[in-house]
């Protein structure tokens, strides 16, 4: 059903497509953070009107070392009409949705990402998630700041240079004594 | 009535919205210990009188770093971590972790067995999640007397739980390959006299709620959430049947069997807050169902595969043969190995499409599982759905809302 959108997105993001991929579940492609906002206009012609996911990966020591992973779903528009009766509903599981995902890599060394606020109003808490515990920026977000940790809280903890008990910090007397790891380790 | 301070909103798009109008406001932190939150919940409300004009939830008082825990234990050992987010449906959040550890290392041989008690127990937990929900909605709406009706409920599955798992609320029960292990005798006869009872304790409730003069007071009308909207929100599981769009994991993406059970995906079409109620009571209803047919199925055999790099041989083995016993040693030591790759599994949790996207870079521990949690998109909608109401009804919008805080701040 998706499978028609991969040449397409590889034609219109050019440069920015790095690869695709097939699976049973669902279609994926990897994408440079350029290629963000023509992909997710692709995608969205395409059917797919929900932001299912917005998740990071670190993948230290590998390059590109961040990995933020997008998750669509397509409810069909039928789905949404509001004048079904209750009785008609069952015929509607035939009506089959489909996922799809978006691996963004950013630069490394200034990780940066378009946000999808603007789009989705619920792309706002993922990406201050992925703010918090990844350092990944979002341009044009409009509260990028952090959401699970405390506010001035130093470093960004699911980084896999990021001790798994902290760093010896104000809050935390128990962490490991030293530095805050640099942003980026290459 | 403006003295308080503002400057902590500076950032806050809500507010600087808001902002412009001379309106004289009063800006009202509720929670984080306010009963109706339902944990650790803060919300600040802006308000004009009793009208709020925009509501800014604030979480994270319960991180406990789940995810980081879960990257530093065995596949296996994070099983008992992944439990832990959402408390109060813990093994639809262990099925969601195993069947994706499964399907990353090629398992496709679960036994009936096991496939069914997972549907059975996946299915209860729905049932005893949607229970605190009821009850502790109508207390908050005032109606106290539910909560006692809802509970009498959930101690009976919870006793059937702690019968055969031997825990009432983390049961870790589950495992990559199958279950931990077999029911005890006895359980039948327990299942039984549950699926016998529960309707009727089932009618009693919606006797009680349904047309109940307070629920409908407090909730009809309150906090409506159009289809669009619930699409571009996020919105997955009750509340986005609540409002007319019948999408159900179960049903378009069938994990564990699903597929061979039959049972109806409930929608409301109005989509406020007593809708998603009578989607919740409905679809316990539909839970019951699946539960009943599991028991008619109900195979014999074994509960786990047979791969002995997976799981470790039973105790009589390893008593005689040295293999067992390096196969168990290696296990309980160094864990197993699962092969690179990335993977979205979904199920359908009692609040909406749980989701990980587990990354595995083929060593003994997981690279990355990240959690795709329902609450979390959910209780990001009180944004849109508190503003125009009263601020009694803010507490109705977010027991409606039905938000774990566990999963919510993981």
């Amino acid at each position: 059903m998706t499978a028609a959108l991969l040449p397409q997105l590889a034609q219109t993001l050019g440069a920015a497509f790095l690869e695709a991929a097939s699976a049973d579940d669902m279609d994926e492609a990897a994408i440079l953070a350029g290629g963000l906002l023509p992909a997710v206009d692709v995608l969205r012609k395409g059917g797919f009107n929900h932001l299912l996911d917005i998740g990071g990966t670190d993948h230290l020591p590998l390059t590109p070392r961040f990995e933020i992973s997008y998750h669509f779903l397509a409810i069909p528009d039928i789905m949404q009409s509001r004048a079904l009766e209750r009785g008609s509903v069952r015929s509607l599981t035939s009506v089959v949705p489909a996922r799809f995902r978006l691996r963004v890599f950013p630069d490394d060394m200034n990780p940066v990402i378009p946000s999808l606020v603007s789009i989705w109003p619920n792309a706002d808490w993922p990406e201050r998630e992925v703010f918090d515990l990844f350092g990944v920026r979002f341009d044009g977000h409009p509260d990028l700041r952090r959401i699970l940790m405390p506010d001035d809280w130093e470093g960004y903890p699911l980084r896999k240079d990021y001790p798994l008990r902290g760093l010896n910090r104000r809050f935390n007397p128990g962490g490991k004594p030293g530095a805050v790891p640099p942003p980026v380790t290459k | 009535m403006s003295t308080t301070d503002l400057s902590i909103f500076e950032n806050s798009p809500d507010v600087t919205a808001a902002a412009g109008d001379e309106r004289d406001t009063l800006v009202l932190s509720m929670g984080p210990q306010h009963p109706s939150t339902h944990g650790v919940l803060r919300v600040m409300l802006r308000l004009d009188g009793e009208t709020v004009l925009s509501a800014d939830p604030e979480i994270g008082y319960l991180h406990t770093g789940i995810e980081k825990q879960a990257e530093n234990l065995f596949w296996q050992q994070a099983v008992t971590v992944v439990d832990r987010a959402d408390y109060l449906a813990p093994l639809s959040n262990s099925l969601c972790y195993v069947l994706a550890a499964e399907r990353l290392l090629g398992i496709t041989d679960i036994p009936p067995r096991a496939q069914v008690l997972r549907v059975m127990f996946t299915e209860l937990t729905r049932i005893a999640s949607h229970l605190v929900q009821l009850g502790t909605h109508a207390i908050d709406l005032g109606a106290q007397s539910i909560f006692m009706y809802a509970f009498e409920m959930r101690e009976r599955i919870l006793e059937i739980m702690e019968f055969v798992t031997g825990a009432r609320m983390h049961q870790s029960w589950y495992r990559i390959g199958g279950l931990a292990i077999d029911v005890p005798k006895g359980f039948l006869a327990k299942i039984d006299d549950f699926i016998a009872r529960f309707p009727e304790r089932l009618d009693d409730m919606r006797a009680i709620l349904q047309k109940n003069v307070i629920i409908m007071d407090r909730l009809v009308g309150v906090g409506v959430l159009s289809a669009q909207d619930a699409v571009a929100w996020g919105m997955t599981g009750p509340i986005l049947r609540a409002s007319g769009v019948p999408y159900d994991v179960r049903k378009a993406f069938p994990y564990s069997g699903y597929e061979t059970y039959d049972f109806d995906v409930c929608t409301q079409q109005g989509g406020d807050c007593y809708c998603r109620f009578v989607v919740r009571l409905d679809e316990m209803y539909q839970a019951w169902r699946i539960i009943k047919q599991a028991r008619e199925k109900f195979p014999d055999g074994p509960v786990t595969i047979e791969d002995r790099k997976i799981i470790p041989p039973p105790k009589t083995e390893i008593q005689h043969s040295m293999e067992a016993l390096i196969h168990h040693f290696k296990l309980v030591s160094s864990g197993f190995n699962v092969p690179e790759g990335h993977i979205y599994q979904a199920v359908e949790s009692p609040r909406g499409e749980l989701g990980m996207y587990v990354t595995s870079a083929g060593g003994n521990k997981p690279w990355r599982v990240r959690w795709r949690p329902p609450s979390f998109y959910n209780t990001q909608a009180l944004r849109k759905l508190a503003p125009g109401n009263l601020v009694a009804d803010v507490v109705a919008i977010i027991g409606s809302l039905d938000p774990v805080f566990g999963e919510v701040d993981r």
